[in-house]
């Protein structure tokens, strides 16, 4: 562009200098022949020439045209009459006067066509930078222009898609039709959202402005459109409303109440637990709906929410007789509004149960206060928080003077260590509960107490409740030196009864031995039966004895078993023997089916049992009667039974025969000759060898004693 | 056969009476030839006169009749002792027949007794 502008301007300077030189020229040539007149309007060619192309330089051009001019007619033409001077000058101030005006004419001119070149630039400048796509399109719908903007996000280059059709552009080619008649209809098209193909043939959200382009005549040739790439933003509206969706269904899931109530107290929102509560309420006024009030409730939190604090409160509902916490806080809606957020959260259950708490805890207070042991919490320090009134009062202290106070000051020294550590053991989850120690009041008095440390669940204390057992054991010592002296009494009295026992026998000896003598004697029937009778006591007397030495062994707790292989026939056969005299005078037959069997048992003891039961048998059976002794081995055991068709036992005594010095019967009229120690020897004696005893009985038509005992010791 | 020499040891008159009475229904077969009325006088007696049998009471004054058996079964092994007691203790029945004692009776015992035991005590000696 630079060059042939160059040129241009040198061949203006040539063709300004060859028409100045040819108006010098000519000058020259007049002058000399006295002439000035006419022939100097040539000198304007050149000044106008320059004031076109030069503008007000072309007043230089005049000026040195115009010295030149005065200085050959004065050179010429002397002495210079006045008119001639006066027509010089004037002529020469008018060449400058005439470069001037044509110079400042075309210099106004060319600024105003450079103005228009420059706007125009701009303009173009605009629309190929634009971010936004400038597309315009004829009547046909024949694109004809298309900016930077529309190659990029559309991929088409200028040169491929000018005078081409724009429906193609649309994914729905009708949309092309649509945004052209609603253009033409209104003028112009505001932000309409579409969808675009790219040269990839992938979709594009664009957001499209359009205006109708009219010619001189204002007649419509087309639309320029201005559209905008904004996928990237409907995405995100998507993703808003995903979220907003998101954040429904968790209010809507939520255990809590949750509504949203509009600054005029439209209610914009409830959840399901909230309209399962209250019913369905979205749009009516909440003070209207939930408290039955024309104006707002004096209550309410929404002055304060609506600055923006976050106010929690508990709210009971009288109609539903339940306790909410309330969560209110302020909602900014997309719309720019804002709202009350209100969470509902039902408390009455933990209302409920902190009642019950309270009371509880409560109960607890009346009852450690008066409970008749002495009761303290005890810190993790050591350090006593609190006493109830009998702690004070076996202390000592005020209740207050109490609290505060060491535990260990309380724990006579000597005890102090083992009874802390005793409490950390506890606290810990060891050692038994109780424990003894001595416990030291304010007046320094010694008091045994017997505590129990008890860990409170969760915290870092324990309850100690300290029991008063200084007259217990003070009772305790007595009762145990009453039970040494009755003890050392019984020995006494056992002792005294084996020797009086003794004592009695060793008379009963010659009465036993004479009376045998005796029989040998040549004597009368009837001294015969007088020496029967005395033989028959004497055998009586012996056999009390006996048992009552055998029973004075037992409570002296010193018998122990003379294990030997004993034949339990041969045992049972000598017993019998024993007996016979006694059976033969009532008549009565003893039967015996004893297998021979070895087993190992105290000889004399099992004879001693089975004297025992026979002897019993023989004095509680009938003259006539009958009793069989049999006896079975079960393999580790023998079983024995001994039955009589005596009187029988009633079934209330059945349980106690077995008691020492039990008798059936006490009165004056009961058999001779019992003392109760029998049956009683029987069952010490069947015990010591590991067996059992025990009877079934008919009264009236017999009785039958059991026993088993091992065979084996 | 030879009548078998007896030596009563018995701290009270009336039994060593009734016991010499007892023995005097088998005068063919005994013969009491004397009496101790305490543990020390029998084991003198029962050097001096070596009997074949010997009935010991148990409780008696100066020497009881265990501390004899045992000290006659120390000077002739051999011996063959009846203890007799009214002390029905089965320790006391141990004791003795740990000390040497061939028999024991109880008191009371009628004359079958004695010689029951008697009996027994010859045979179980012998054997």
């Amino acid at each position: 562009m630079k060059y042939p502008e160059a040129i241009g301007m040198k061949k203006q300077i040539l063709i300004l200098s060859f028409a100045s030189l040819f108006c010098v020229i000519l000058a020259l040539y007049f002058a000399s022949r006295g002439t000035t007149i006419v022939y100097t309007h040539l000198f304007y060619i050149p000044i106008i020439l320059a004031g076109i192309w030069y503008k007000k330089k072309a007043v230089y051009l005049a000026l040195l045209l115009g010295a030149v001019y005065i200085f050959v007619t004065l050179f010429f033409i002397y002495p210079t009459p006045t008119e001639i001077l006066v027509a010089t000058l004037e002529r020469a101030v008018m060449f400058v006067v005439v470069a001037y005006a044509i110079g400042f004419v075309s210099d106004k001119w060319a600024k105003g066509e450079e103005k228009l070149k420059e706007t125009k630039e701009y303009l173009d400048n605009i629309i190929k930078s634009s971010a936004d796509a400038v597309v315009v399109v004829d009547k046909e719908g024949i694109v004809r222009s298309w900016n930077k903007a529309a190659e990029d996000y559309m991929g088409y280059m200028a040169d491929e898609v000018i005078g081409t059709p724009n429906k193609k552009f649309f994914a729905e080619p009708e949309e092309a039709e649509r945004i052209m008649e609603i253009v033409q209809r209104d003028g112009e098209l505001k932000n309409y959202r579409t969808i675009v193909l790219n040269k990839a043939k992938k979709p594009v959200h664009i957001s499209i402005s359009a205006a109708l382009l009219r010619d001189k005549n204002d007649v419509p040739i087309g639309t320029v459109r201005v559209s905008r790439d904004v996928t990237k933003e409907v995405e995100l509206e998507e993703k808003i409303k995903e979220e907003r969706d998101n954040l429904n269904l968790i209010l809507e899931s939520m255990a809590d109440g949750v509504y949203i109530v509009s600054k005029d107290y439209k209610v914009e929102f409830m959840n399901k637990v909230l309209i399962d509560l209250f019913g369905y309420h979205v749009g009516d006024v909440c003070h209207k709906v939930f408290h039955n009030r024309e104006d707002p409730c004096p209550h309410c939190k929404i002055t304060e929410v609506m600055k923006g604090k976050t106010v929690r409160w508990e709210w009971h509902s009288h109609r539903q007789n339940k306790t909410y916490d309330l969560v209110e806080t302020l909602l900014k809606n997309i719309n720019g509004t804002i709202s009350k957020l209100t969470i509902f959260r039902d408390i009455s259950e933990r209302k409920r149960m902190e009642d019950e708490l309270r009371e509880a805890e409560e109960r607890y207070r009346i009852i450690f206060e008066h409970a008749l042991t002495a009761l303290c919490v005890l810190e993790e320090s050591g350090i006593i928080s609190l006493a109830n009134q009998e702690f004070a009062l076996l202390s000592d202290y005020s209740r207050e003077e109490i609290m505060g106070k060491k535990w260990g000051d309380f724990i006579a020294g000597e005890d102090r260590e083992r009874v802390l550590n005793y409490c950390a053991e506890r606290r810990a989850g060891g050692a038994p509960a109780g424990c003894l120690f001595r416990f030291v009041s304010h007046t320094g008095e010694i008091k045994q107490v017997n505590a129990w440390i008890e860990p409170i669940p969760g915290v870092n204390r324990c309850i100690a409740a300290l029991l008063d057992i200084t007259e217990l054991k003070r009772k305790e010592e007595e009762l145990r030196e009453t039970c040494e002296r009755l003890t050392e009494l019984d020995k006494m009295k056992r002792d005294f009864l084996n020797v009086a026992y003794h004592e009695m026998r060793s008379p009963l000896a010659p009465i036993v031995g004479y009376a045998s003598l005796l029989e040998s004697c040549e004597l009368p029937d009837k001294g015969r039966r007088y020496l029967s009778n005395i033989e028959q006591s004497a055998r009586e007397l012996d056999m009390m004895i006996n048992r009552m030495l055998q029973l004075a062994t037992i409570d002296g707790k010193k018998i122990d078993l003379v294990v030997e292989e004993v034949h339990l026939s041969e045992v049972v056969q000598e017993v019998v023997k024993g007996v016979e005299p006694a059976a033969k005078k009532k008549n009565l037959v003893i039967s015996m089916a004893v297998p021979e069997i070895e087993i190992q048992a105290d000889k004399e003891k099992t004879a001693a049992i089975f004297s025992n039961l026979i002897s019993n048998a023989i004095k509680y059976t009938e003259e006539g009667g009958k009793i069989d002794v049999s006896a079975e081995d079960t393999g580790e055991d023998i079983r024995v039974c001994i039955t009589d068709t005596g009187i029988g036992i009633s079934e209330e005594h059945l349980p106690k025969i077995f008691e020492r010095f039990y008798m059936v019967d006490t009165s004056l009229t009961r058999k001779p000759g019992s003392l109760g120690l029998g049956l009683s020897i029987v069952k010490e004696y069947v015990n010591l060898h590991g067996g059992k005893v025990w009877a079934t009985s008919e009264p009236g038509k017999g009785s039958k004693f059991f026993f088993i005992m091992p065979k084996r010791q | 056969m030879q009548k078998k020499r007896i030596l009563i040891v018995e701290d009270a008159a009336y039994m060593r009476e009734m016991l010499a009475e007892m023995l005097e229904q088998e005068k063919d077969r005994y013969e009491v030839v004397d009496f101790a009325v305490n543990g020390k006088e029998a084991v003198e007696k029962y050097k001096e006169l070596k009997p074949d049998l010997v009935t010991m009471d148990l409780a008696m004054e100066v020497m009881d009749g265990i501390q004899a058996i045992v000290e006659i079964k120390k000077y002739d092994p051999n011996a063959l002792i009846i203890a007799i007691t009214a002390l029905g203790t089965s320790e006391q029945k141990n004791a003795a027949l740990d000390a040497g004692a061939g028999e024991y009776l109880w008191k009371p015992f009628s004359i079958k007794n004695l010689f029951d035991a008697l009996e027994r005590l010859q045979r179980n000696g012998k054997e």
